[in-house]
């Protein structure tokens, strides 16, 4: 029942998704419309492990950055095509989830959040201050660039215009919320959900919460993972500050809480309600007002802590439950009176 | 390494680690008071150095004396951050202990609204203070000690102990510390919780109104200083023990020469790496912090 | 009743918090099958000792056995794992779950097909007489049904020893009724019980043998009518002078 909204909602969506580059020629919109949606696919990847167990991770901007510089790396240097990369890039950040989820699971809220912006952080300062490591040129600050190899080219995730890079994360953001639908139906999806709700409980059910949260955390990185290998690629430029920064962890926390945690649909509501925001405020007064729209994200983030702590899905939901609940409402009704018949 | 380099490394570590201390001092009192913590801390800090500084580049106001205002602004700011943001949480869940990590939401969309309003204003760059005392050093057994700091180290341990004087003897500070052991029975016998917990998030940031001012004559701001300050306050918290004032100092110390004494050995930045580091390392053995309950 | 077959052995354990002997070489046994009522005012180290048994906190001495094999150094969920079951004092079922839901957190152990999950949780809540509520967020439940709910979560489990935490404290006499005859039919299901309870009178009826302990020490052991009779235990409950009145 609480998946249908899912497919009411999303299904159209998906439609409308589907045909925009039908209609859409302009390829700043076309830029635009692959942010949102990559927005959408990061603030997913993060509700996989985040909205489920119920921790607010603002580390995850580092899995993004690492496996982004991974595949960066292992094109420019070894020329292996940017889809292999990605996977190695993904595989990268699970296998660096594993230590910092061993390290953070067992920490509570606030201690939990921090200690996820230090791992970030420490490894965002390092390389920011690294030009070479082991031979490998990292570039610092000044961040990676990757060549072009002229035209459109497939391996290479380089193509002339923006509709390839549109489809592209459009199909990831179908796949992470077809993983995210399979997790909430298996043992992972329960046991996370219990782990959320008492952590004792859930202990004494058979559930070993650090086992369950970081395998969520190990997928949910590397998910993360490969949509930082496609920012990376989107740009064909990877910096620290932007790429792993935590601005970005933050983007895709603020997302999710705001569309809603713990749902298929939520983050990529939020995405969809909060980036083209952001992205407008940019292109009419953004330019002379230099973080205007975070100003806007703050706000909204307090308003949904404070109005919607669930997400915008919760009223949405109760809009649609609205219209066909009615009739569903009065049938119980009458189930319960004539139950009541029964025992007199 | 030679003797006079360590000593002064440790002794810089002590100064700018009171600082540590004193800034902390806010974050460890709401902690302990409301069981929130304030992602925006660092932001309120940065908040008040830009004060300092606007009202040096325009009225040419010394920073010290800028502090007449910096104080009371920001205790209106956190006055008002507590009574309109963070208060509707508390009336929600008005039995229930306010979820810490909605609490921290709620102020981490503070953080970045204040941390963006300052942008604004004043753009990406760099600016600094440039006065007197900027360069001033007395010399203690021929050691050069920095009079800004010094003034710093000095105002940290100063209000650490003003603070705990008027919580244990003025009326509000008893209320603000029957609110923190017991929000429930406080309120029975009388107390105006909410007042109590405006005064309180006032008091936290006011603290800072004072050290953003002492901090500008010898620490460039830029409007994204805000965070790193507000994660080593939380260090520094967690390092002295959550809620307690001598604690808040205690820790400020540790942490400043912990750093002071690594970046002998290593780059300043590879510094923040150890102080980041030693953030986890210590949650690492004591989940709940140093002298934290488990 | 011949050859009863000892499913729990709790050697010796003891526990100490501070200055405080909460536990102290405490040494009693379950047998299969039965359903044991543990007594004691409050204060006694009843949760105590019930919670070293389920995992939650370590003993300071001595040895737990199920089925022979030891206790020591396994956590709450290999525990379950194992075959022993608890339910809290307090229950707090998981929010934003149904009912049905809730009790697959516990049929998942067993299972890591969904399907199967669900088929086992729904003949729990029909046993729970819960079939009308599967549906239900757990967070709309009744203080009662929410126990209900955690004994189900339990069973769910597929426990051959359950361990309950104050199972009607709070609950109306009607409730009280139902919970006993809810535990009864546990039983027949050849599920031993350990019982922690205060309220005399529920355990009295229930249990087929009790043990009170008083200041962490066992201080009776045998049927409930017998126990009820021993001066100790008259004085730990109702203390030295009502003892003393009587006599």
């Amino acid at each position: 029942m609480r998946t249908k909204i899912t497919f009411v909602l999303g299904l159209p969506l998906l439609a409308l998704a589907l045909a925009i580059p039908l209609f859409v020629t302009d390829s700043y919109i076309l830029h635009s419309m692959a942010m949102v949606l990559f927005f959408a696919y990061m603030a997913s990847s993060w509700n996989f492990v985040c909205g489920y167990v119920g921790q607010l991770s603002l580390g995850h901007s580092a899995f993004a950055g690492v496996a982004g510089y991974v595949t960066v790396l292992l094109f420019t240097q070894l020329g292996v095509t940017p889809w292999l990369g990605m996977l190695a890039g993904g595989a990268s950040a699970a296998l660096l989830s594993v230590p910092v989820g061993y390290a953070t699971f067992r920490l509570k809220g606030p201690y939990f959040t921090l200690t996820t912006i230090a791992f970030a952080e420490i490894l965002r300062i390092w390389l920011e201050n690294t030009d070479d490591f082991l031979g490998i040129p990292l570039k610092g600050a000044q961040g990676l660039t990757v060549p072009p190899v002229g035209g459109s080219n497939f391996l290479a995730f380089q193509f002339d215009g923006k509709v390839p890079y549109y489809y592209i994360i459009l199909a990831m953001l179908v796949g992470v919320m077809a993983a995210t639908a399979v997790m909430e139906r298996s043992r992972l999806g329960f046991y996370l959900k219990a782990i959320r709700g008492d952590r004792d409980g859930a202990e004494a059910l058979g559930v070993d919460p650090t086992r369950y949260s970081l395998t969520a955390l190990a997928i949910s990185a590397f998910l993360t993972g490969l949509g930082g290998a496609y920012y990376a690629q989107l740009f064909r430029y990877i910096n620290p500050e932007r790429n792993m920064g935590i601005d970005l962890s933050i983007d895709m926390a603020i997302m999710t809480i705001v569309g809603g945690q713990g749902t298929i649909l939520g983050p990529t509501l939020g995405a969809l309600l909060l980036h083209p925001i952001g992205e407008m405020v940019r292109a009419t007064i953004g330019g002379s007002f230099l973080g205007l729209h975070l100003i806007l994200y703050g706000i909204m983030l307090m308003l949904a802590v404070i109005y919607f702590p669930k997400g915008i899905i919760v009223p949405l939901q109760r809009l649609l439950d609205g219209r066909k609940g009615k009739r569903a409402v009065t049938r119980g009704a009458v189930k319960a009176d004539a139950l009541e018949g029964k025992g007199q | 390494m030679d003797l006079l380099t360590l000593s002064f490394a440790v002794i810089n570590g002590l100064l700018i680690g009171g600082i540590y201390g004193g800034v902390a001092l806010g974050l460890s009192l709401i902690f302990g008071v409301m069981r929130v913590i304030n992602f925006a801390h660092g932001s309120f800090l940065m908040l008040a150095m830009y004060c300092s500084y606007l009202l040096w580049a325009t009225l040419g106001l010394h920073p010290y004396v800028s502090i007449l205002a910096t104080v009371p602004f920001l205790f209106v700011v956190g006055y008002f951050v507590q009574g309109v943001v963070i208060s509707p949480l508390f009336k929600r869940e008005r039995a229930l202990v306010v979820e810490p990590t909605s609490a921290l939401l709620l102020t981490a969309g503070v953080y970045l609204v204040v941390d963006n309003i300052v942008l604004m204003a004043f753009g990406p760059d760099v600016r600094s203070v440039a006065v007197d005392i900027t360069y001033e050093s007395i010399f203690v057994a021929g050691l050069p000690i920095n009079l800004a700091r010094l003034v710093g180290f000095l105002a940290a341990i100063v209000v650490a102990a003003a603070l705990s004087f008027w919580l244990k003897h003025s009326e509000m500070g008893r209320a603000i510390r029957a609110t923190a052991q017991n929000r429930d029975a406080a309120s029975l016998s009388g107390i105006n919780v909410q007042r109590v917990y405006n005064v309180t998030f006032g008091l936290g940031c006011a603290v800072l109104g004072l050290f953003g001012a002492l901090l500008v004559p010898f620490f460039s701001i830029t409007p994204n200083i805000g965070l790193s300050f507000g994660i080593k306050s939380f260090l520094v918290v967690v390092l002295g023990g959550i809620g307690s004032i001598p604690g808040s100092i205690l820790g400020g110390l540790l942490l400043g020469v912990f750093e002071s004494v690594a970046s002998q050995f290593v780059t300043a930045t590879s510094a923040a790496i150890f102080s980041f580091g030693l953030f986890i390392a210590i949650l690492l053995l004591r989940p709940a912090g140093l002298m934290g309950r488990a | 009743m011949s050859a009863t077959r000892k499913i729990l052995e709790v050697k010796g354990i003891s526990k100490r918090f501070g200055g405080v002997q909460a536990v102290s070489t405490l040494s009693f046994h379950l047998n299969q099958g039965e359903i044991l009522g543990l007594l004691g005012p409050n204060g006694a180290g009843k949760t105590t000792a019930f919670n070293m048994i389920a995992g939650a906190i370590r003993s300071d001495t001595g040895e737990i056995l199920f089925e022979g094999r030891s206790l020591a150094n396994l956590k709450p969920w290999d525990i379950c794992r194992l075959g022993i079951a608890r339910t809290f004092q307090l229950s707090k079922p998981f929010g934003g779950l149904t009912v049905l839901e809730n009790v697959m957190v516990g049929s998942f152990v067993r299972t890591s097909a969904e399907a199967e999950a669900r088929a086992e949780a729904e003949k729990v809540v029909d046993f729970l007489d819960m079939g009308a509520k599967a549906h239900t967020d757990a967070d709309d439940l009744t203080a009662f049904d929410r126990r209900k709910l955690e004994l189900g979560r339990a069973l769910a489990t597929r426990p051959r020893l359950l361990l309950m935490d104050e199972v009607v404290a709070g609950a109306t006499p009607n409730e009280a009724g139902e919970m006993v005859h809810l535990v009864r039919k546990v039983r027949d299901l050849g599920i031993t019980i350990l019982i922690v309870e205060h309220v005399m009178k529920v355990i009295m009826g229930l249990s087929d043998r009790v043990i009170v302990l008083d200041y962490g020490k066992l201080i009776a052991d045998g049927p409930p009518k017998d126990v009820v009779r021993q001066p100790d235990v008259l004085k730990a409950y109702f203390g030295e002078r009502y003892v003393d009145a009587r006599a």
